[in-house]
């Protein structure tokens, strides 16, 4: 045994040991050196999402059109100017049907001027032509089975777990595969960051407790927010799965909207 | 081994082990966290600065408007919806950071318009009135108080 261990070979075993020792905190610090030049890391908050189940419903017969959410969408998320919106206001305008023409319904009129965000002023038809006129305030529909992500081809959009379909910006190539995958018409090319870009239920502000800026700003309370993980049974999204009957937007598609809709008629797609 | 065999599984070995590599370092240390996305991406969209600071930060300041505003019929009209975003304004306060809201805020939502749900107060302006304030003969925090 003795003169197996000699001097040498001892110390070599050590200087192996140590440097094996050493090599796996010097990856470590090697592989976060290398980290902060390739990826950015973003600023940790005590938000756990797992926590929280976030739904936005739309009860279109208490919506006047006045444009207050598109507008503020714009300001709260830094939108760019032009014709660029993350949520915004169709008006609908169902004409009366020609007399003797044999049909329930007449022509359908839909336009979003400005995505609503000042009002809607001059009328396609005349009052006494109208049959049913109403609006519709258009949003991510932040679909359970999303299309967007399905054909997303780097993984830059997601489906959170708290029920936000979110992009991550470092991460979006801009190949604009999604803006053509959502049927919904919600996403768009932003021609400042070069990136796809769509509602995040104002990700920055649900996880400090206030309501998205939309939402806030509603005058008639016709767009609702809450949390199904933290219902309370009488909260105001809770009342409004209580008290109205509910739809989503093309529902033929399986996409399963998150977003109920109330009051809105056949034509709406 | 034949040498050639031996020189392509050398190769193979390393092709594998460089992209093994390459993907230890490279890979975003949150990714998978939650799925198959980077984790951290949660956190910084939420790490922006929200423009519109919310109904209840008004209260702090305006309590005595606040309390008129939640008791009559404007209760569901949130402050910021006349007066505009009020972020930098809570942050600090000052009368030159925050709008005063005007005729034009009130016309947003009362000027007439067929696609209006009929219970909505509506005006046509040229019948209703020919000025340019509203608040000579109706208050915005209690809509139905003559001043």
């Amino acid at each position: 045994m003795s003169n197996q261990l000699s001097r040498r070979s001892v110390l070599g075993r050590i200087g192996a040991a140590v440097a094996g020792l050493l090599a796996a905190p010097a990856a470590r610090a090697a592989k976060a050196a290398v980290q902060k030049v390739f990826v950015t890391s973003g600023a940790p908050k005590a938000y756990d999402p797992a926590k929280h189940e976030w739904r936005m419903a739309i009860d279109a017969n208490r919506c006047i059109g006045c444009g207050l959410c598109a507008e503020a969408c714009k300001t709260e998320n830094h939108v760019p100017a032009g014709p660029y919106f993350r949520t915004w206001i169709e008006r609908y305008i169902i004409a009366k049907p020609k007399p003797d023409s044999g049909e329930a319904r007449g022509k359908v009129f839909v336009d979003s001027p400005n995505g609503g965000m000042h009002g809607f002023p001059e009328l396609p038809v005349s009052k006494e032509e109208i049959q049913h006129s109403f609006f519709v305030p258009k949003l991510c529909n932040l679909c359970e089975r999303s299309p967007c992500t399905q054909v997303c081809p780097v993984g830059a959009t997601f489906d959170a777990p708290d029920g936000a379909v979110l992009i991550d910006p470092h991460y979006c190539i801009g190949c604009g595969f999604c803006i053509q995958a959502c049927p919904y018409g919600c996403r768009f090319f932003s021609p400042l960051t070069k990136t796809a870009e769509k509602c995040t239920l104002c990700y920055h502000r649900i996880t400090r407790g206030l309501k998205p800026a939309c939402v806030e700003v509603c005058p008639t309370q016709a767009r609702i927010f809450g949390d199904l993980r933290q219902a309370l049974p009488d909260g105001p999204l809770q009342q409004f799965y209580q008290n109205n009957l509910v739809q989503a937007l093309k529902p033929h598609l399986g996409t399963e909207p998150r977003v109920f809709y109330a009051g809105i008629d056949k034509e709406v797609r | 081994m034949p040498p050639q065999v031996f020189r392509i599984c050398v190769l193979a070995v390393g092709i594998v082990g460089s992209y093994l590599v390459a993907r230890y370092f490279l890979t975003p240390s949150s990714f998978g966290q939650y799925g198959w996305y980077r984790g951290e991406a949660l956190a910084e969209l939420a790490a922006r600065e929200p423009v519109y600071a919310g109904k209840k930060e008004c209260e702090v300041c305006h309590s005595d408007e606040y309390q008129k505003l939640i008791k009559h019929e404007h209760k569901t009209l949130s402050c910021e919806g006349c007066h505009g975003p009020g972020q930098a304004h809570s942050d600090n306060p000052r009368k030159d950071n925050i709008e005063k809201s005007s005729f034009a805020a009130c016309l947003r939502c009362h000027e007439a318009n067929p696609s209006r749900p009929k219970f909505q107060k509506q005006i046509t302006i040229k019948n209703h009135y020919t000025g340019s304030k509203c608040t000579e003969c109706h208050v915005p925090h209690v809509p139905l108080e003559v001043p």
